[in-house]
């Protein structure tokens, strides 16, 4: 909202704000491990993904790294050994199951990572649909996610929005800490790119992904929407998010719940 | 020093100030401008014969003077006014009440020498700052309405937080460690507009002055600095008016007698009118939105008799900022002070105040199922008794104050049909109380000492449950406490001490030493400040904020006072700050303190100033090499880290040239090194989106900020009472883009790479106004 109000004071005032690129001075950090694992209650190939840091102005190329050995189990006493399908990306095909905590322990390099994450339980992601809202005299058509919300615990949800199988670069993560044991319209702005919110036209094809997610990922998420796309001086002072896995990894293992509609904007 | 010893010390020089033989009077009065009446604040008053003393005038423009029996001569003097010199006869405790008259036209008369003052120089006070208001009004500031925020970040060791953000920082402090008060009333929001214009309409200031360092020990409760703002009394002598019209918002005061030469009132209006040319929008979601402010000052004062005075001034502003069917925000100050001088004995000046301030604000959020209204309040009771005493090598001051503080964090109240729950907040209550004592000594004619101490005691009070948390935010207990008990206390000892040595009447160096403590703290993890920030209090999680300052200074005038030099350095020690967890919800939190981490600073620093003060030429130059830095255990692996704010250099250069009688040019230029920032040093994808990787905390820097504004100020005709000019002012003349904010996005020729893009929030923005007198 601040964001609003800011665009707003500048607008009516008839101050001219302008962009520009620029040179900023930063080091380029060394190739750090980063591990995105999630396990989900369809039964599926589960992704592991390994892959490093590159440096602030190297290309986006970023390195899969091979020859990991990956594992995960549940507090159930299963186990399950991952095969790497292709360079960087661990796969084995299984089903996470609500209320189960899996821990994840990936050895690469000669270091060891663990995480764990607890399956939390589904909220039914009811439907999906298009909401028209007004900004400055401009309709936009803004996705829209429906559920209803369980009273009678802590839910932490994720969404990703794909608009004509372009995936819309924003992190959709929400809590029912405000919300509890209510209807929820939970609004999917999409952006192309990192900051314009763009709205839908008519005939866009849209799918919306919901993930029930847990504490520690919903923090992750949350601290990295704080301060994607915004930079200095907006925002919070950037860090990295706190990562359940252990010893310093970047990333995050995610045990979630997951569902996905998908419509065409009318 | 450990605490007996300065106690010790400061009863020492009591033990020297034995009485004489011969018979002593005091000679007592207060001070006032001849043409209106209003009392001068920090006017010379000294007497030479058989011996020699002076004193200034106190904040009501009153002085005392005690001397041995004889003839003397009397000098008033304040700069920009005529002096007054009498020959008297103390033979009795004599009452003098002066009235100086003003010189409005610097070109026509040149201030003889020996009434320029070398106060600053003189005094043992450190780190002030004191506005002059007439130089005030030809300052050049965005969109011609003058300032004094914008204008004390002018000054050494003051940075402003930028383009577009609240707040100002002192001496490496955070925008939450500033007392800002207005007719002793604390104004917890002091910007308009987001930070655009400050809450002060100089049209109803009277006096402002700014403690950098060597706080008083009458003043207390925050870190970094005092902003004492003082209103006008009004002209108790007849009826005026002034007023300004400008591009944004114009201004109405009224000011006239109650009863005359007894009492006088000022009336202050502002507001602005942006909005109004929204209204005009033939675009519905336009004409349908809000943004505006208004504030109002008012202020009543009433001589009773020769010993009592009654002073009433209240201060009411709001911000209004919604856009038509989507949300609705306001936020506000209001405070209320009611004064009364009572004078004892010549020797002894007491003034005591009933003040209530407090801050709100109400955010709305229209939208069909996320409708809410949130409101939050800080609310202070205020009680202050203050005690002048005027010996004659000791001017001694001492007093007791105590502040109820409630803090009702957030209200939401919502519609049945949205989908966010109507919640309360538990409210807060504190109680902070102080006594103090201080004393002003004249130890020779060379060495003078300003010391005192203050004790400082806040106490978190009931209802409300108190938790306690362990490393990770759980929660370990909780307490139920009842309604009016003391459930934490905390007790500061503040040490002030200030020492100046003259080696002649144009040389001096000072030192000084000062503790401060504060226990109302704002929670905010942006990057910069909102209406919406949160006020917390001292608890069992947070302790009070600790701040020791030392500091040392060169002061030199040249030229029989025209021109000013001054060099401090300073380092300061800060203890128990406070920072934030990473993914913190702050907002509408019961757990708020779950959020928090705890750790400390440090930031010093070397301010050079260099002021001419009179001639057709006027200005000051200022520079600030500092630093400042803060450490945490949980951030930047335990490391000390620049702040926001740490800016190596400051520059600011400002100059006022008065052609003739009717032109005034006027131009400020600053320069300063960009905020400390956290750049990426990596990127990784995850989630199919670019992540960055940090390593240092606010290792990098915005670029630098430039910044030159002119001004031109052409006076009226004289018309007998009516009198006009016309302001014009160019804001960034140099067209200059300063950094608002850093975005990193792909670069849009090759997106495999990745580039800063930097917003700018203004070009070159020109201003006229309009302003009369009547």
């Amino acid at each position: 909202m601040k964001k609003i109000i800011i665009y707003f004071s500048i607008l009516s005032c008839c101050f001219i704000s302008c962009k520009k690129i620029i040179e900023v001075d930063t080091n380029n950090a060394e190739a750090q491990i980063v591990i995105e694992g999630k396990i989900t209650d369809k039964l599926a190939d589960q992704q592991v993904l390994i892959s490093k840091t590159v440096g602030y102005s190297d290309k986006s190329i970023f390195p899969n790294v091979s020859g990991a050995v990956v594992m995960v189990t549940d507090d159930k006493g299963s186990r399950y050994t991952y095969i790497e399908k292709s360079p960087g990306v661990y796969v084995q095909a299984m089903r996470g199951i609500p209320g189960n905590t899996y821990t994840l322990t990936v050895t690469v390099e000669g270091k060891t990572y663990t995480a764990s994450s607890k399956m939390p339980n589904n909220v039914k992601l009811d439907s999906v649909g298009v909401t028209v809202n007004s900004f400055f005299g401009n309709e936009r058509k803004i996705a829209a996610a429906y559920l209803v919300d369980p009273a009678n615990e802590t839910n932490f949800y994720h969404f990703n929005l794909y608009v004509n199988n372009s995936f819309s670069k924003r992190i959709y993560v929400s809590n029912d800490r405000l919300t509890n044991g209510n209807k929820l319209r939970t609004q999917l702005y999409y952006s192309e790119d990192d900051d314009n919110d763009t709205g839908l036209k008519t005939g866009d094809k849209i799918s919306v992904e919901m993930e029930c997610i847990d504490s520690n990922i919903f923090d992750y998420w949350y601290a990295l929407s704080q301060q994607s796309g915004r930079g200095p001086n907006q925002g919070t002072t950037p860090a990295n998010p706190t990562s359940n896995i252990s010893n310093n990894s970047l990333g995050y293992f995610s045990a979630h719940t997951f569902q996905k509609i998908n419509i065409t904007v009318p | 020093m450990p605490i007996k010893y300065y106690l010790a010390f400061f009863l020492v020089p009591f033990l020297f100030n034995t009485a004489s033989a011969q018979n002593k009077y005091t000679l007592s009065g207060t001070i006032r401008d001849a043409a209106t009446g209003e009392t001068l604040i920090g006017a010379t008053v000294k007497v030479t014969g058989a011996t020699a003393a002076g004193t200034l005038t106190n904040g009501y423009g009153y002085f005392a003077i005690t001397q041995t029996e004889g003839a003397y001569t009397l000098t008033v003097s304040y700069t920009g006014y005529l002096p007054i010199t009498k020959t008297i006869n103390l033979n009795k405790d004599t009452k003098l009440n002066e009235e100086l008259k003003s010189v409005n036209d610097l070109a026509e008369v040149t201030i003889s020498a020996n009434n320029r003052k070398n106060e600053n120089v003189k005094s043992a006070q450190m780190g002030l700052e004191r506005v002059d208001m007439k130089s005030l009004n030809s300052i050049p500031v965005l969109l011609g309405e003058k300032d004094i925020l914008k204008t004390i970040q002018l000054l050494p060791g003051v940075k402003s937080g930028g383009e577009g953000n609240t707040g100002f920082y002192v001496r490496g402090g955070a925008a939450d460690q500033n007392l800002i008060i207005l007719d002793e009333a604390v104004v917890y929001n002091s910007s308009h507009l987001l930070g655009f214009f400050s809450t002060f309409n100089a049209d109803a200031i009277k006096d402002v002055s700014l403690y950098k360092g060597g706080m008083p020990a009458q003043y207390g409760g925050r870190l970094s600095s005092v902003l004492d703002v003082k209103m006008d009394d009004g002209n108790n002598k007849e009826f005026k008016f002034q007023g300004g019209i400008g591009l944004i918002a114009s201004r109405l005061k009224a000011e006239g007698p109650i009863v005359k030469d007894r009492g006088s009132f000022m009336v202050s209006f502002r507001r602005t009118y942006i909005d109004l040319f929204l209204r005009a929008s033939p675009d519905s979601s336009i004409n349908g939105s809000t943004l505006n402010f208004y504030d109002i000052n008012a202020k009543a004062n009433y001589k009773i008799n020769d010993k009592n005075t009654i002073y009433i001034s209240g201060y009411f502003g709001k911000d209004n900022i919604g856009v038509k069917d989507l949300f609705e925000n306001n936020w506000g100050n209001v405070t209320t002070t009611i004064r009364l001088n009572h004078i004892f004995s010549d020797r002894l000046f007491s003034n005591t105040s009933l003040i209530y301030n407090n801050y709100n604000y109400t955010v709305r959020l229209l939208n069909d199922v996320t409708n809410f209204k949130a409101t939050s309040l800080v609310r202070d009771f205020n009680f202050k008794e203050d005690f002048q005493y005027f010996s004659n090598k000791h001017a001694l001051r001492f007093g007791l104050n105590a502040t109820h503080h409630r803090i009702s964090p957030i209200d939401i109240t919502t519609s049945q049909e949205s989908q966010v729950n109507s919640l309360t907040q538990e409210k807060r209550y504190g109680l902070e109380t102080a006594a103090y004592v201080s004393d002003e000594w004249a130890v020779t004619d060379k060495l003078n000492f300003l010391y005192g101490i203050r004790l400082a005691a806040f106490s978190l009070l009931g209802p409300g449950n108190f938790s306690q948390y362990d490393p990770s935010g759980n929660i370990i207990s909780t307490e139920n406490v009842a309604s009016g008990k003391f459930y934490k206390n905390y007790f500061n000892l503040e040490p002030r001490f200030s020492v100046s040595y003259l080696f002649n009447e144009q040389n001096s160096v000072k030192a000084s030493y000062n503790r401060n403590t504060q226990n109302i703290h704002i929670l905010t993890n942006a990057t910069s400040s909102s209406p919406t920030d949160q006020y917390v209090l001292s608890s069992n999680n947070i302790k009070p904020e600790i701040a020791d300052q030392v500091a040392l200074g060169y002061f030199k005038n040249l030229d029989e006072n025209n021109y000013e030099f001054s060099g401090e350095v300073y380092y300061k020690w800060l203890q128990n700050q406070i920072d934030y967890k990473n993914a913190a919800q702050l907002l509408a939190n019961s757990n708020v303190e779950s959020e928090l981490l705890y750790g400390s600073g440090r930031a010093y620093g070397l301010e050079l100033f260099f002021k001419k003060k009179f001639g057709k030429l006027n200005g000051w130059v200022g520079y600030t090499l500092s630093r400042t830095e803060r450490k945490f255990t949980e951030l930047n692996n335990g490391n000390y880290f620049p702040a926001r704010q740490d800016r190596t250099h400051d520059i600011s250069v400002v100059g006022i040239y008065n052609l003739n009688k009717r032109w005034t040019f006027s131009s400020s230029f600053i320069y300063s090194t960009g905020n400390a920032v956290t750049f990426p040093a990596g990127k990784y994808v995850i989630n199919n989106q670019t992540a960055y990787y940090y390593t240092e905390r606010n290792a990098g820097r915005m670029p630098y900020n430039m910044r030159l504004d002119l001004s031109a100020t052409l006076e009226g005709k004289n018309r007998g009472r009516f009198q006009s000019s016309w302001n014009f002012g160019v804001y960034n003349a140099l067209g200059r883009k300063n950094p608002y904010s850093i975005e990193f996005i792909n670069d849009p020729n090759d997106p495999s790479r990745t580039v800063a893009e930097q917003t700018s929030l203004f070009g070159i923005i020109p201003s006229i106004t309009w302003n009369f007198k009547f």
